[in-house]
């Protein structure tokens, strides 16, 4: 069973004021959540991790399809860890340099990242992070990764190339 | 990064359950004292929500459990009862109610939280939450404490 199957009867049950499928879920999800905010919030994971599960049980009664719920998970995750990352604000944003694939760099969907990728990425700034994190990780098109942002598709697309050229210069330093 | 601790996933039910009633302290008493009267859910219940008047938990070790509570008027009402060390979730067809508990130091932080079930009465129970949902936790954790020092 894919988890987003999993996760819809227990959606449609917790919308419905079940404790019990409340805990479910919340246990289901925790590690996803943690995972990306790991990634996008590395200095502030455990804050990220609480505010995004906060919001997400918050909101959980206006979801209207619990089919959906993992990519809304997502987003709400995202927008709130951008945010706990950016109220800390110790970055060094780096320059654009050569270019390789990244892909090769980052192992695959829904594994754990490397403490050495992981601590890559945390050195680079909260916007470059969350791009390469949606389009490496989470595997998204920039169009998707656009609306959840909520910036142009140019602006995505810019910061995508600028982010991959930070890594890889962190990557080869 | 461990996820979070007990205490903090209750925050996020109380948010999800939108509960009026939600609050934690500290006690300075040990973990497994304080723990011993929140899971003793037959022995203390009673003394601990004044509206209890009697909570039957069939035995054994299992981790969910139908338990029957009768209120002081003495209706009575099957509960759904999930309890484990440091957790607990019991919840009827009207009313919900969570307790968390984290050792912190030689003390305890304890955290409970209460609700309504049916999602129609959210803005009667918002409107009585400083009323009611303040009181109803500082005379709780009273009581959690002053049971635990006894034993």
């Amino acid at each position: 069973m894919r988890p987003w199957e999993v996760a819809a009867p227990l959606v449609r049950a917790a919308q419905r004021g079940d404790a019990l499928a409340m805990d479910d879920l919340l246990k289901l999800i925790t590690p996803y959540v943690t995972r990306l905010c790991a990634s996008i919030a590395p200095a502030d994971t455990a804050d990220a991790v609480q505010e995004s599960l906060l919001a997400v049980f918050r909101g959980l009664r206006g979801l209207r399809d619990p089919v959906a719920c993992y990519g809304w998970v997502r987003a709400v995750t995202v927008r709130e860890a951008v945010r706990v990352a950016r109220r800390t604000g110790a970055e060094t944003p780096a320059d654009p340099e050569q270019i390789t694939r990244l892909r090769d760099l980052l192992p695959a969907t829904g594994t754990e990242l490397t403490a050495e990728v992981r601590d890559l990425l945390a050195r680079l700034p909260v916007q470059h992070r969350t791009v390469l994190v949606l389009r490496e990780l989470e595997g998204l098109d920039e169009r998707t990764m656009a609306e959840l942002l909520d910036i142009p598709e140019g602006t995505v697309k810019s910061r995508l190339s600028r982010a991959r050229s930070s890594f890889r210069k962190a990557w080869t330093r | 990064m461990n996820g979070p601790d007990r205490i903090a996933r209750l925050q996020v039910l109380a948010a999800g359950l939108r509960a009026p009633l939600y609050a934690e302290l500290r006690l300075e008493l040990p973990f497994d004292r304080v723990w011993a009267v929140v899971a003793d859910l037959e022995g203390e219940l009673p003394h601990l929500i004044s509206f209890v008047r009697e909570f039957r938990v069939p035995a054994g070790d299992s981790e969910l459990k139908q338990a029957e509570a009768v209120d002081v008027l003495g209706l009575r009402g099957p509960f759904e009862v999930r309890l484990r060390p440091g957790w607990c979730l019991m919840q009827s067809r009207l009313v919900t109610m969570g307790m968390a508990a984290e050792p912190d130091g030689g003390g305890t932080r304890l955290a409970v939280c209460g609700a309504l079930r049916p999602a129609a009465l959210g803005p009667v129970q918002r409107g009585y939450r400083r009323l009611i949902g303040e009181r109803r936790a500082r005379a709780f954790f009273r009581e959690v404490e002053r049971r635990a020092r006894l034993r």
